[in-house]
C-alpha cells in the first residue's frame, strides 16, 4: 500500500496553506512535525478527502481520490484536533453511531465497539454519557473511533494536547499499538511523542516539507551544531536573546545552556548528541520568536 | 441507513435544549387553543354563562337544530322571527335597527341565533354584516328559496371586480361549488368551528421545530464533528440523507403532538359532534364541497407541507452557515414578518403572494375565493400550497444534503 502526495497545494486568498507537497508514504508512523501555522492539519484534512487541495493529487495505490469515491473513505481513520463529541451520548452509542457512518454492519459494529472501548479503557464507561469524560477519556474514544474500520490509514492530529503525561503516556502506548501494518500520521508539537513511536519524521514549515527522515538518522542533520556553555546569569540572558537556547538549567550559581548554532557560541562551547527538540528548535526557533512577540 | 436515521434521530430528542423548546411551545399551543374553551361565553335570561357550563347549554340547544336545512324550514323559520317582530311589544330600537327584547329574543332567538345570523347573511350583499334583524323585512310572499339565494350570492362575489377573476377562475369555483350537496344539514360544530379559525396558532410549533432541527449541519460545524463525519464512508452519502429524514421524522412527530394537545383539548370541550356536516353551515358561500373533518385534514395536509418546506429551508441554511443561530436570524422573520402583512383584498400579485407565506398559509380562508391562473390552468389556495410547499421542499431538502456533502472544515 502507498500513498501519495503529489505537488499538493492548498491557497487560501494569496496565502499558501500547503507549498507543493510531493511525498510517498508506505506502512509506518509518520511524526509530521511543525509549528503553529506550518499547515499540518491543512495537509492532514486533504488527505482525509475533506478539504479540497487548490491542486495537486492524492493517491492510494495508483489511484486517485476522485476515482476511488466512497471506496477511499473506508481505508481511512481520522482523529481531528479539537474532536467535538455528541454529550448526550454514551461512549458506546457514539462508537455504534460511528460504526454506521463508516458502514460497519450492525453485528459486527457492535462487538468492535465494544473490544475497541476495552482496549482504550472505556469499557466500565462504556454506557455513560460523553458528558461525564475527563479529556483523557474524550480523546482515547477519539482513537477509538478512528479504528473502528480498520484504517490502513490512520491520522491522528494533535492527538496528545492537553493530556497529562500518564495519559499521554498511554496514548503513545495505544497508538503503537493501532499502528502495526497502517500509515500513521500523526500531527504534533510535542516532540517527545513523536520521538517514542514514529518511524519517520516529516518536518513541514510553511507550507513545505523541510525534511523526511527515518527517527534514528533525523538529528543527523544538525550533528555538530548542538553545544553546551556555562555561563553567568548575564551572559546567560544575552545568549538568550541572541541564539536559539534549548535549555537554561541553574547549577551551582552558574548556568548551563544548550544551543542550538550553526558554529561554536563561545571558544569554551562543546558539541553534544543532537535530540528530536533541538532539531524541532532549529527548524522553528524563528517561528516562536516571532509567535511570542507577535502575543506582546 | 436506518441505524443512521436512528442515531441522528436520538441527536435531536437527546438535547436538553429540544426538551426545553417543544415543552415551551407545547404550553404556547394549549394555552392558545384553551383559551376558546376558558372564555366561552354565551347567554341566557340569568345572564353570562362562562367555560365549560356555558359550551354544555349552547351544544343542548344546537342538538335541537339537527335539521336538514329545506327550504320549507328556512321559509317557516323566516316566519316565526317576522312573527316575533310583529309585536312591538317584543321589539326594541338602538337608533340604527330594531332587534328583539325579553322573552321574544330569549326564547325565539338566543337558542338558534348563529343558525338565523346565517340564513340572514345568505341574502345579503356579499360583504354586508347582518344579523337575525335584517329576515324581519324579508319579502317571503313567493318563498325564500334559500339556495337560489345562495347561487346569487356567490354569482355576485365571482362577478365582484375587486376580485378581478378571469372567467377560467369563475368557471374553477362554479364547477366547485356544483359539487356542494344540498340541502344543508344543520347541527353543532362548535369544536370544529374554534379548530378552522385557530389553525395559524400551529405557527408556534413550527417556529420550535425549525429552532430545534437548526443546528442539525451546523452543529456539527460548531462542534468540530463535522470533519470526523466527513472523512467517514457514508459522510457525504446517506448521513446527509438520514440527517434529513431524521429532522423531517420529528418534525412529523412533534407537530402530530401538538396537533393531538390541540384538538384534543378543543373537541374534548366542545365536542366532536358536527365532523360530518358541510362546511356551508359556518358561510353558506363557502365553495369548498367538504365536511368539517374533510376540511380540517385537508389544512393539516398543507400545514404539514408548509412544515417540511421549513425544515427544508432550515436544513439548507443549517448546512450552509456556521451556527444555528444565523439560521434562526433568517427563519424568525420569514415565518413571523407574513403575520404582519395583511393582504388588503384578494386580487393582485402582492395578495397572492401574501396569501402563500407561511404564516398565510397555515389560514385557510374557506370562503375568500383566492385562486391562482397559469394559462388554462386554475389553481385555488389549497391546491397552490401544495404546489408552492412541495416545490419548495423537493428543492431545499436535496440542496441542504449537498450543502453539507460540499462543506470543507476550517
Amino acid at each position: 500500500m502507498e500513498l501519495q502526495l503529489q505537488r499538493l497545494c492548498k491557497q487560501y486568498g494569496k496565502k499558501s496553506a500547503v507549498d507543493h507537497v510531493s511525498v510517498h508514504l508506505r506502512p509506518g508512523v509518520y511524526g509530521l512535525l511543525g509549528a503553529n501555522g506550518a499547515g499540518k492539519t491543512t495537509l492532514m484534512r486533504m488527505i482525509c478527502g475533506i478539504l479540497k487541495p487548490t491542486s495537486g493529487s492524492i493517491r492510494l495505490d495508483g489511484r486517485t481520490i476522485q476515482e476511488l469515491g466512497e471506496r477511499y473513505y473506508t481505508h481511512l481513520g481520522y482523529m481531528p484536533q479539537e474532536f467535538g463529541f455528541y454529550p448526550d451520548f454514551t461512549a458506546r452509542e457514539f462508537m455504534h453511531y460511528m460504526a454506521a457512518v463508516k458502514g460497519l454492519n450492525k453485528k459486527k459494529a457492535k462487538a468492535r465497539a465494544g473490544q475497541l472501548l476495552e482496549l482504550v479503557n472505556l469499557g466500565a464507561a462504556a454506557d455513560k454519557k460523553i458528558r461525564s469524560f475527563s479529556g483523557g477519556m474524550k480523546q482515547r474514544l477519539g482513537i477509538a473511533q478512528a479504528q473502528l474500520n480498520h484504517p490502513d490509514i490512520l491520522i491522528l492530529d494533535e492527538p496528545t494536547a492537553g493530556l497529562d503525561p500518564k495519559e499521554r503516556v498511554r496514548f503513545r502506548n495505544l497508538i503503537s499499538d493501532f499502528a502495526r501494518d497502517k500509515i500513521v500520521i500523526l500531527s504534533t508539537h510535542i516532540v517527545s511523542d513523536v520521538s517514542y513511536i514514529a518511524d519517520v519524521i516529516l518536518i513541514m514549515k510553511q507550507g513545505r516539507i523541510l525534511m523526511r527522515e527515518p527517527m534514528e538518522h533525523v538529528t543527523e542533520s544538525i550533528c555538530g551544531k548542538v553545544w553546551e556553555i556555562w555561563a553567568d546569569e548575564r551572559e546567560a540572558k544575552r545568549y538568550s536573546q541572541k541564539l536559539c537556547v534549548v535549555r537554561f538549567h541553574h547549577e551551582n550559581g552558574r548556568v548551563r545552556l544548550r544551543i542550538v548554532a550553526d558554529s561554536a557560541p563561545a571558544p569554551d562551547a562543546y558539541n553534544v548528541e543532537p535530540s528530536l527538540e533541538d532539531l524541532f528548535l532549529y527548524y522553528f526557533n524563528e517561528a516562536m520568536h516571532s509567535e511570542g512577540s507577535e502575543k506582546q | 441507513m436506518s441505524a443512521l436515521v436512528k442515531y441522528e434521530f436520538l441527536k435531536i430528542i437527546r438535547k436538553k435544549s429540544t426538551l426545553l423548546i417543544m415543552a415551551a411551545s407545547l404550553l404556547v399551543t394549549a394555552v392558545f387553543f384553551g383559551l376558546p374553551v376558558v372564555q366561552f361565553q354565551t347567554y341566557n335570561q340569568d345572564g353570562v354563562v362562562r367555560g365549560s357550563r356555558g359550551i354544555a347549554i349552547e351544544k343542548e340547544q344546537y342538538a335541537r337544530l339537527s335539521v336538514v336545512l329545506t327550504n320549507t324550514y328556512i321559509a317557516e323559520t323566516i316566519k316565526e322571527v317576522q312573527e316575533l317582530f310583529k309585536d312591538p311589544e317584543n321589539v326594541g330600537y338602538d337608533g340604527y335597527e330594531q332587534f328583539l327584547i325579553e322573552d321574544a329574543y330569549w326564547d325565539g332567538i338566543a337558542p338558534r341565533e348563529k343558525l338565523l345570523d346565517m340564513i340572514a347573511k345568505n341574502y345579503a350583499q356579499p360583504n354586508v354584516s347582518v344579523g337575525y334583524n335584517a329576515l324581519a323585512d324579508m319579502d317571503i310572499s313567493d318563498g325564500t328559496d334559500f339556495y337560489q339565494a345562495r347561487q346569487d350570492k356567490i354569482e355576485a362575489l365571482l362577478n365582484d371586480p375587486d376580485r378581478g377573476l378571469s372567467e377560467e377562475e369563475k368557471d374553477y369555483w362554479r364547477n366547485m361549488d356544483s359539487k356542494v350537496t344540498v340541502p344543508f344539514q344543520y347541527g353543532y360544530f362548535g369544536g370544529w368551528e374554534v379548530i378552522i379559525t385557530a389553525f395559524e396558532l400551529l405557527m408556534f410549533a413550527i417556529l420550535a421545530i425549525c429552532i430545534v432541527v437548526a443546528p442539525v449541519f451546523s452543529g456539527e460545524y460548531q462542534a468540530g464533528t463535522d470533519a470526523v463525519l466527513l472523512s467517514a464512508k457514508y459522510g457525504k452519502t446517506r448521513l446527509t440523507t438520514a440527517k434529513v429524514l431524521a429532522s423531517l421524522l420529528f418534525g412529523v412527530l412533534a407537530l402530530t403532538v401538538h396537533v393531538a394537545a390541540a384538538f384534543a383539548l378543543v373537541l374534548t370541550a366542545f365536542g366532536a359532534d358536527g365532523w360530518n356536516l358541510p362546511l356551508q353551515i359556518n358561510g353558506t358561500a363557502v365553495p369548498y364541497p367538504w365536511n368539517f373533518l374533510e376540511a380540517v385534514l385537508i389544512q393539516l395536509g398543507v400545514i404539514y407541507l408548509v412544515l417540511i418546506a421549513m425544515i427544508g429551508l432550515t436544513l439548507f441554511l443549517s448546512a450552509r452557515m456556521k451556527s444555528p443561530y444565523l439560521v434562526l436570524i433568517v427563519i424568525v422573520p420569514v415565518l413571523f414578518i407574513p403575520m404582519f402583512l395583511s393582504p388588503n383584498g384578494t386580487s393582485g400579485i402582492y395578495n397572492k403572494l401574501i396569501f402563500l407565506t407561511p404564516y398565510q398559509s397555515l389560514i385557510p380562508k374557506f370562503g375568500s375565493y383566492i385562486s391562482y391562473q397559469a394559462g388554462p390552468v386554475v389553481l385555488d389556495a389549497f391546491w397552490m400550497r401544495t404546489v408552492v410547499y412541495v416545490i419548495l421542499a423537493l428543492l431545499l431538502l436535496p440542496l441542504s444534503g449537498r450543502g453539507f456533502k460540499k462543506h470543507q472544515p476550517a
